[in-house]
């Protein structure tokens, strides 16, 4: 008896120590070059991954014999799918193919979880680290103002800069990094120039309210900055640019990666002078600046279970802007994010956000810097994912900020702070194959407005063959700020502004129709979009008080359609247009104030080639705004009069060819404003240029030098 | 692990906590406190000094006594002024004491002292003018003026083109002498429009008197 039972143990033990087995190889891209840090697992079981060594080896262990899909996953190259038969075991080499065409794109704004950015069923529009480079971009108003027509950054008052968005001002949309809000604005715009380029990912951008996932704010669309993580065991790259009005641009990133940890510490200083103007014009001279920007970004992570991001910045801006005095911008940032996979149907993210965004003035004959403006916020995240039937998803989650303002535009340069809290959930259904559905809810609260709001949206995607058909609907709202109800500010001795603690909140209802064809070399999308925005907040005369005062407005409509098509040869050549067409209506008898140019569009047109030790790029971009007439105050204090005023359109193009020469030495050239276009009269909403400039860069990677 | 953990945690709280209201506040200067205005430095080896002057409100003018070093203030739309007064300022505008003003190619005080300086130049007297006393009702079309003298020569000190918003200010950065009407002569250098925390009308002033022995 004693030795059957042993006998059927030891066959037990034989078929299970039989039942295991390895699988091992290398992954290499096109050209046989190994690829370090790509994923190899099981989509069927997460718990057998292992990423690739620096010679591009990996090893699975398989626990069992069963058939298995095998998922190899790296950043810029096509997803691979193999089938791994039963009892299958030995040595299996991959070949990745480059994703030139970003079919892989990953997404996360859209539904705050990452997905395929062609199964998204809100349209999301990707700007890639490739098309970040071709640009040359200094910073992101130049890439969204080269790759979205719609777009327009423009001067308010004091040359502070002001965006437009088919409608919706800085206010109206949201900007993120990496998910995180940016402390601080000036005239309802945050410092775009914090937001420079250098280790961006790429830039996601959704059109249309948002606020069901992102609260206040995302009444007019969302921009979401991805910064990159280091891929390789080290990177040191360092860059400078030299052009017209003697502008410098000088950066350099040191990244390594190993033993599952990561860190890319960056650093940039750009320069410019002032630019005196040729013609007349609201302004006559572009203020120079000088800034400094600094960041690092931590990672570490553990068997694919989990990933702690720590990040900590520190921004620096000064701006010539009077005779005697300077005006100053700093930002202090920091950031700790843990990821935790708890299965494979659950993930949980808790993070933490610091940042702090002062003004000060800079007194160059005193020497004396006196801040006078600070905006702090401290707020704590929470997301939770729960996978059902390894397709639906469930998102929940939280968030709570403390925003502390302290202004020169509050009595006495006092400060006020509130708490804001929320709680969001959004279901991912995909019933069909076809066939996405998300619909989201999200509750916020804010303490010293006491606002209670509630954010709904539903979006749905069917596929069709090489076509995708998306509709959706969303709410969008915008909190009034701390500035619009306390402020208490005499403007110049002439007259005051005054906040207004009775602000209701701006509120939007979005609707998206659109449709897309994809291929491997072509895409074509049109989307129709309408906004209703109500109590849209602004300021208004008040006799009364004899100032200005901050005021709800009555409700605007925002319609319009957005056409892009794109097309990529495999023989280098690439060509992109788009279009948009915004049309603004308000209420019979109220004035149309915004500057909305009705038609705008983008085209670029790009050769590559590359060699064994050369490659280069050549692309012409251009942006072309129509003229717009739009109804303007004959008075500031008379409400009943207004006229018609008209701002020329114009047309800007830029020519830039950028070079790989000898392994990691870059020269980049470009000529911006091609065709010497210089406004008549410099408006607020004109281009801000002289004629045509030069650009010059050099971009040295330094680690390619050592790779054989 | 629980260690680690506890870490994260006590770190996060620790920074909410000391970060709410924000950190790094040390980097910059206390917003100085200048209620003193007047003759707010003296050299009396090289007769110099700095005059600090608040000149804010549109309905006053202030008045210097450069030899008693004393500041006045009278309503811009009364036609009063003190007994005995060199020169004074109203906002931007600078009116003298039936005296008459030279612009000097010097651009600081220092250049005065140690130059001997040539008057060859033309006095040029004050004008009759308009002044504005009162811009509360501006943004209605209605400014208040009231009649004045003004120098135009000491007028030119600050450029202020209003042609955009806001508008800009261009200090001429020149050395003017400024003769009184009893032959004496002082050196006037217009420094700064602003006061440290960047209000505009708080007015600097670096002076010589009297030079040349006047």
């Amino acid at each position: 008896m004693r030795t059957t039972i042993l006998l059927c143990l030891l066959m037990v033990l034989y078929v299970a120590v039989n039942a295991q087995r390895d699988v091992y190889g290398m992954v290499r891209n096109q050209e046989g070059e190994a690829l370090y840090g790509a994923i190899v697992g099981l989509q069927e079981n997460v718990s057998v991954a292992a990423s690739t060594a620096i010679d591009g080896s990996f090893k699975l262990h398989i626990p069992d014999n069963k058939a298995y899909t095998i998922k190899i996953i790296y950043y810029g190259y096509k997803q691979l799918v193999y089938k791994l038969q039963e009892d299958q075991s030995g040595k299996l080499d991959f070949t990745l193919e480059e994703d030139i065409y970003n079919l892989e794109q990953v997404v996360v704004t859209g539904t705050r979880t990452p997905k395929l950015l062609k199964d998204v069923p809100i349209v999301t529009k990707v700007i890639s680290r490739e098309d970040i480079v071709l640009q040359d971009a200094a910073d992101i108003r130049d890439v969204l103002q080269t790759e979205l027509p719609g777009v327009e950054f423009t001067y308010s008052m004091n040359q502070q800069v002001a965006l437009n968005m088919s409608g919706f001002g800085g206010s109206s949309v949201l900007f993120l990094v990496d998910g995180e809000r940016l402390a601080g604005e000036t005239l309802d715009n945050i410092d775009y120039s914090r937001l420079s380029m250098d280790n961006v990912d790429r830039v996601e951008v959704v059109k249309g309210a948002a606020s069901s996932l992102y609260g206040s704010n995302a009444v007019g669309g969302v921009v979401n900055i991805i910064t990159n993580e280091p891929k390789e065991p080290w990177t040191l790259n360092l860059n400078a640019h030299y052009g017209s009005h003697n502008e410098q641009r000088y950066s350099g990133t040191l990244g390594l990666n190993g033993f599952g940890f990561t860190n890319l510490l960056s650093a940039r200083y750009a320069s410019c002078d002032p630019i005196a103007l040729k013609n007349d014009g609201d302004y006559s001279e572009i203020y120079g600046y000088r800034s400094i920007n600094i960041n690092d970004r931590f990672t570490y992570s553990y068997r694919n279970r989990f990933k702690i991001t720590g990040k900590v910045g520190y921004f620096f801006r000064e701006r010539d802007s009077q005779e005697t005095s300077h005006d100053r911008y700093r930002d202090f940032s920091g950031s700790l994010k843990g990821e935790f996979t708890i299965s494979t149907q659950d993930d949980i993210t808790v993070a933490y956000n610091f940042d702090q965004y002062d003004k000060s003035s800079f007194a160059l004959l005193d020497h004396l810097d006196v801040r006078n403006y600070s905006n702090v916020q401290n707020s704590l995240r929470a997301v939770y994912n729960h996978t059902f039937g390894k397709k639906h998803i469930l998102t929940v989650g939280g968030d709570y900020l403390r925003d502390y303002l302290m202004s020169y535009q509050f009595e006495g340069d006092s400060a006020h702070h509130q708490h804001t809290a929320d709680a969001f959930a959004q279901f991912d259904w995909n019933p069909l194959k076809q066939l996405n559905i998300i619909g989201g809810l999200r509750y916020d609260y804010y303490s010293d407005a006491n606002l209670h709001h509630i954010s709904p949206k539903l979006s749905a995607m069917y596929k069709w063959k090489d076509f995708s058909f998306r509709a959706s609907y969303a709410a969008g709202f915008r909190a009034p700020t701390l500035k619009e109800m306390y402020m208490s500010f005499d403007m110049a001795n002439v007259f005051m502004i005054y906040g207004n603690p009775d602000l209701q909140p701006e509120k939007s209802h979005n609707f998206g129709l659109s449709a897309e064809w994809g291929t491997r070399h072509y895409n074509i999308t049109v989307m129709g979009f309408y906004n209703r925005v109500a109590n849209r907040i602004t300021t208004a005369w008040n006799s009364a008080l004899n100032g200005m005062k901050y005021v709800n407005m009555a409700p605007l409509q925002i319609a319009g359609v957005d056409v892009s098509a794109s097309a990529n040869w495999d023989f280098g050549l690439c060509a992109k247009l788009s279009y948009v067409y915004t049309y603004e209506h308000i209420a019979l008898g109220e004035p149309l104030l915004s500057s909305t140019r009705p038609h705008t569009a983008t085209a670029r047109l790009s050769y590559g080639k590359r060699w064994k030790n050369y490659q280069f790029n050549i692309a012409l971009t251009g942006r072309w705004l129509s003229k717009v007439t739009c109804d303007e105050y004959t008075s500031l204090t008379d409400y009943t009069e207004t006229e018609k005023v008209t701002y020329p359109g114009y047309t800007i193009w830029k020519l830039m060819l950028t070079q790989k020469i000898y392994k990691g030495l870059n020269l980049n050239c470009s000529i911006d404003n091609l065709f010497n276009y210089i406004p008549d009269y410099y408006y607020g909403n004109s281009p801000a240029t002289t004629g045509t400039t030069f650009l010059v860069g050099v971009a040295l990677d330094i680690e390619r030098f050592f790779k054989k | 692990m629980i260690k680690r953990v506890s870490f994260c945690i006590t770190a996060i709280l620790v920074s909410l906590f000391s970060g709410c209201n924000g950190i790094f506040s040390w980097i910059y200067d206390p917003a100085p406190q200048q209620t003193i205005f007047g003759f707010v430095e003296t050299n009396p080896i090289t007769h110099s000094g700095t005059i600090y002057i608040d000149a804010t409100d549109y309905a006053k003018w202030t008045y210097i006594n450069l030899a008693k070093m004393t500041i006045d203030t009278c309503d811009a739309n009364m036609n009063v002024e003190p007994a005995e007064w060199d020169f004074a300022i109203h906002r931007y505008d600078v009116k003298t004491n039936n005296g008459a003003a030279m612009e000097t190619d010097y651009t600081s005080i220092n250049q005065i002292i140690e130059s001997n300086l040539n008057l060859s130049g033309t006095f040029t007297p004050d004008t009759f003018s308009k002044v504005m006393v009162d811009v509360s009702d501006m943004m209605n079309g209605n400014i208040k003026y009231a009649d004045s003298y003004i120098n135009p020569i000491l007028n030119r000190w600050l450029n202020v083109n209003t042609e955009q918003m806001p508008p800009i200010y261009t200090l001429s950065n020149k050395v003017y002498i400024l003769q009184l009407a009893n032959g004496q002569h002082a050196a006037l250098h217009f420094t700064n429009y602003m006061s440290s925390t960047n209000v505009k009308g708080f007015i600097t002033i670096r002076y010589v008197f009297p030079i040349f022995n006047s």
